[in-house]
């Protein structure tokens, strides 16, 4: 059955191909992970894998570096069929993978984390000078003195791949690498990238879920869809759109197009992009018909002498969609845990509807009507030890009860009528919340804390780790939130999803807002300039 | 190739996922043959050691603990304390808290039970109710110095609990060495013990001997065991409960408060261990003695782990040690050490928890190579 796909990559007759896959198939009990695949990728070659979560990328590179075995197919190396049945024996065959989690140890610096692993006493002057020679080769610039924990995200990143790259790999994979990293950041992974493919000769294999990253950074485009290959492209001939529509089977709605495809300098100026009308700025609000909601004023917070919020003023009206912009670690998590009751404020007040509400108390916020979805939803926003039903019930379990004993039955029936309102995609309300995928453990959390009729819902990084239609669909559920007028703050890294749904626009710095703007007004330089810290 | 993908068919899907869930129970059930085998094997190994032949051990176990209807009723008669116990600890364990320090509760149990007993004055049967109720406070108090040391100072349950069991250990023998607090009076020979308690605030015994008798105990510590279950299982409380200890982070969000329902399970775990030290005074020696709680207070723990923390599965669980204890003891008086019983006990219960505790081992191992030959082949 392994038909050579339209687009695969052209080979110089003769040459076979530096990775083939032939009609690769993984069951897991039920599921097939991946059905049937085949693609070639040709040396020096940077290949993109595009498909949405569980769409079975992941599981492919797995087989490639025998972490999984496969359960039909063929590997071919330069021609050569291969058995891969561990890690190891990758290794030996010249496989290199970069995981989304770091395998790094904190502690130990960055010399010694690149010895790791290795038998007999670690060289440091000589692998002090390999790292050096590696970061200078493809661009990995990181200090080999310097310790893992000082160390930025991106500059881990780094470490990971200069552990691979020092082993000289044929064949590099990275699974979802940019996923933990800033915008300027994943831009100079790329550059690497190129100078492995193209100087070394190198093959690189690529897996993400963005658009945007897949045009920039891949010769050639693999579009996995529920375990199959649904289209394979040459990048150059491809667009956004197409992809879109590829990966999730169907045309995409105006509010994840923007925020999923990465097109920031459309977002500020629609007239740069061809379809001006899916990129224009949501309506602003009538300001005199919504009341003021949520109102924080003057907040101060520290934990342990260190201050977290500084003096955080922020309004929240009904029916708006305040998007919260800055970068990471700028008082961003002490604003949500202020608004889950996890934290104390120093001073300062959270006003309700005019009510001053206590801080640090557990379940005050969420009674008063606060709905928040956390940025770590796996370890605070759900219990992955408890049902889908229980989770849906999480603060509500009184509302299933009488005289103290919990109905089975309303629980059941309460986890129905959500799954199906919230699209949930799981076996059943009784499933254990740790076997549903990334998207779906979001929706429950967002079906818990919208079924609470909130009169505010803090949303944080809401799309953060999601694949394009689970993107597509908590963005549209939030709009709609705010419709049905609901105070949405939006917490978010990512610009181009503030500019795609929120009404105005504050900025964070250092535990404060340094300013406002309403999204029909937004310059990206004044922006810049804010998140930067300064007041403009 | 179709692009929708098509469902299996219910049946197969069934039928693999079946083989897979049969193999697995069949690896399970095999582990706990081969681990109870071997551990049936070093005990008939130490028993022959002593001189004794292990059939004839075997024997006297059965003998003294399931033989006839009065030693039915001697193994029902340990079991329960040990039921109590590991109940008390389920509920402790569902908050996250490892509380190891049920043996000092039932000791400060059994002491604020005595003091009750001796020195309050009314009806029989008000007497033992008022007796229970204090020692349940008692255990439940002495777990609560635990509570306070977590919350306040973040002093690890299981480190404050241990302790706090050396020091119940001497706060009773202070109460039961002291004329003007527990010891006996009107002795010459002052001996380390308290007065008995009046006989009409005896805990009632069922049945009669030489028929099936057992302390009403028993019937107690089922009924503590299986309202323990539904409490947890059934109610918002035990909902929440479950909540905390499976996520704290999470349940706080929801509302719960770590240190409100966190210290209340402890001092429930407190309040089963206290309420069974009085039960023991009352129903047992009729005395204060240090030696009181014949470590019920640990092998509870064992029992609560073995039963690993459901309190229905504790109910045989428990049997079965107080079958080890009844039979022990009978063995005893045929001449093989006591301390050999022990010995055996301790092997058993390894062998029980030893097959979990293998396959999470196991999986954790291969994890672990996985991520060394990872790390080996520079990540690849
Ligand atoms: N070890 C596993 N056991 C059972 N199912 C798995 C396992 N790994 C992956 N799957 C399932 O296989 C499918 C593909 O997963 P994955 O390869 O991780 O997708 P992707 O990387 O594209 O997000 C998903 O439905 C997932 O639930
Ligand atoms: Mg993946």
């Amino acid at each position: 059955m392994s038909t050579q796909p339209t687009g695969a990559p052209a080979h110089s007759a003769g040459a076979p191909a530096s990775v083939e896959l032939r009609g690769i198939t993984k069951r897991y009990g039920s599921i097939v992970a991946c059905d049937d695949v085949s693609l070639s990728v040709s040396r020096g070659e940077i290949h993109g894998l595009l498909g949405q979560n569980g769409a079975g990328k992941s599981t492919l590179v797995k087989i490639l570096i025998g972490l999984a075995q496969r359960d039909a197919g063929e590997i071919l190396l330069d021609g050569r069929s291969v058995e891969i049945p561990d890690p190891l024996a990758a290794s030996t065959l010249g496989i290199a993978m970069v995981h989304q989690h770091f395998s790094l140890v904190n502690e130990l610096s960055v010399w010694e984390n690149v010895t790791l692993g290795e038998v007999g006493r670690p060289d440091a002057q000589r692998t002090r000078e390999l790292v050096r020679s590696i970061g200078a080769r493809y661009g990995l610039d990181v200090d080999p003195d310097a310790r893992v924990e000082d160390l930025s995200t991106g500059e881990r990143q780094r470490v990971e791949i200069i552990k691979c790259l020092r082993r000289d790999p044929s064949l590099l994979i990275l699974d979802e690498p940019t996923s933990v990293l800033t915008l300027a950041e994943s831009r100079e992974l790329f550059t690497v990238l190129r100078r492995v493919a193209q100087d070394e000769g190198k093959t690189v294999i690529l897996i993400s879920h963005k658009l945007d990253e897949i045009l920039t950074a891949t010769d050639h485009v693999t579009i996995m869809r529920s375990g199959r290959v649904v289209a394979q492209r040459v990048t150059a001939e491809t667009d956004e759109r197409e992809l879109a529509r590829e990966m999730v089977g169907r045309e995409l709605s105006k509010w994840v197009a923007a925020s999923a495809l990465g097109d920031l300098d459309a977002l500020v100026d629609p007239s740069l992009s061809s379809d001006p009308a899916m990129l224009a700025p949501v309506e602003p609000i009538h300001e005199d018909e919504f009341p003021f909601r949520l109102r924080i004023t003057d907040a101060y917070a520290s934990r342990d002498g260190r201050p977290l919020l500084q003096g955080l003023s922020l309004d929240l009206r009904a029916g708006e969609i305040l998007g919260l912009a800055g970068v990471e670690g700028n008082g961003q998590q002490a604003l949500g845990d202020l608004l889950s009751s996890l934290i104390e404020l120093d001073s300062g007040t959270v006003e309700m509807d005019d009510v001053v509400l206590p801080t640090g108390k557990p379940g005050a916020m969420h009674r008063a009507g606060i709905g928040v979805i956390p940025e770590d939803r796996h370890q605070s926003g759900c219990v992955l030890d408890m049902s889908v039903a229980e989770n849906l019930v999480m603060s509500t379990v009184g509302s299933v009860a009488r005289r103290g004993f919990v109905s089975r039955k309303a629980i059941r029936a309460n986890a129905e009528r959500l799954i199906e309102q919230f699209e949930i995609s799981t076996p059943s309300p009784d499933t254990p919340m740790r076997q549903l995928s990334g998207g779906n453990q979001q929706k429950v959390v967002l079906a818990r804390e919208l079924s609470l009729n909130p009169k505010v819902l803090v949303a944080a990084y809401p799309t953060r780790g999601l694949d394009v239609g689970a993107i597509e669909y908590m963005t549209e559920r939030l709009h709609d939130a705010a419709n049905s007028g609901i105070a949405v703050l939006l917490i978010s890294t990512e610009l181009e999803e503030i500019l795609t749904l929120s009404h105005h626009i504050a900025v964070i710095h250092r535990g404060a807002i340094v300013g406002q703007m309403r999204r029909v007004d937004v310059d990206a330089e004044r922006l810049g300039l804010m998140m930067g810290g300064q007041e403009a | 190739m179709t692009i929708t993908s098509t469902p299996p068919t219910p049946a197969n899907t069934r039928a693999v996922a079946q083989t897979s869930r049969w193999s697995q129970v069949l690896t399970t059930l095999l582990l706990y043959v081969v681990s109870i085998s071997v551990a049936l094997l070093i005990a008939g190994l130490l028993v022959s050691l002593t001189g004794a032949s292990p059939w004839e051990a075997v024997q006297a176990i059965f003998q003294g603990s399931l033989s006839d209807a009065a030693a039915l009723g001697l193994s029902l008669d340990k079991a329960a304390p040990l039921l109590i116990v590991a109940v008390g600890t389920c509920i402790a364990t569902s908050a996250g808290l490892f509380s190891i320090g049920q043996e000092g509760q039932v000791v400060i149990g059994a002491t604020v039970g005595a003091m009750v007993a001796i020195y309050l004055h009314g009806p029989g049967p008000l007497i033992l109710v008022v007796t229970l109720m204090g020692a349940a406070l008692g255990g439940a108090a002495w777990a609560a110095v635990a509570a306070l040391l977590y919350y306040w100072r973040g002093v690890p349950v299981v480190i404050s609990t241990l302790l706090l069991v050396y020091i119940a250990y001497q706060v009773v023998f202070y109460a039961v060495t002291q004329p003007w607090l527990l010891q006996e009076s009107g002795q010459n020979v002052a001996s380390p013990q308290s007065d008995i308690i009046r006989n009409d605030a005896w805990l009632p015994r069922i049945g009669e001997y030489p028929g099936l008798n057992f302390s009403s105990l028993v019937v107690i510590a089922v009924l503590l065991a299986v309202g323990a279950r539904i409490v947890l299982n059934r109610t918002t409380w035990g909902f929440r409960l479950r909540m905390l200890g499976l996520n704290p982070k999470a349940a706080r969000r929801a509302g719960v408060s770590a240190v409100l329902l966190g210290s209340l399970a402890l001092m429930i775990s407190g309040a089963f261990a206290g309420f069974l030290g009085g039960a023991l005074l009352t129903g047992g020696s009729h005395r204060l003695q240090p030696g009181i709680s014949e470590n019920v207070g640990w092998d509870g723990l064992l029992v609560a782990l073995v039963a690993r923390n459901n309190p229905i599965l504790a109910i045989p669980v428990a049997f079965f040690f107080g079958v080890l204890r009844a039979g022990g003891g009978f063995l005893a008086s045929t001449g093989v050490p006591r301390y050999i019983v022990d010995v055996v006990t301790a092997i058993l219960v390894l062998a029980i928890v030893f097959p979990p505790a293998y396959q999470y081992l196991r999986r954790e191992i291969r994890a672990r190579r996985l991520a060394r030959a990872l790390a080996t082949g520079g990540a690849a």
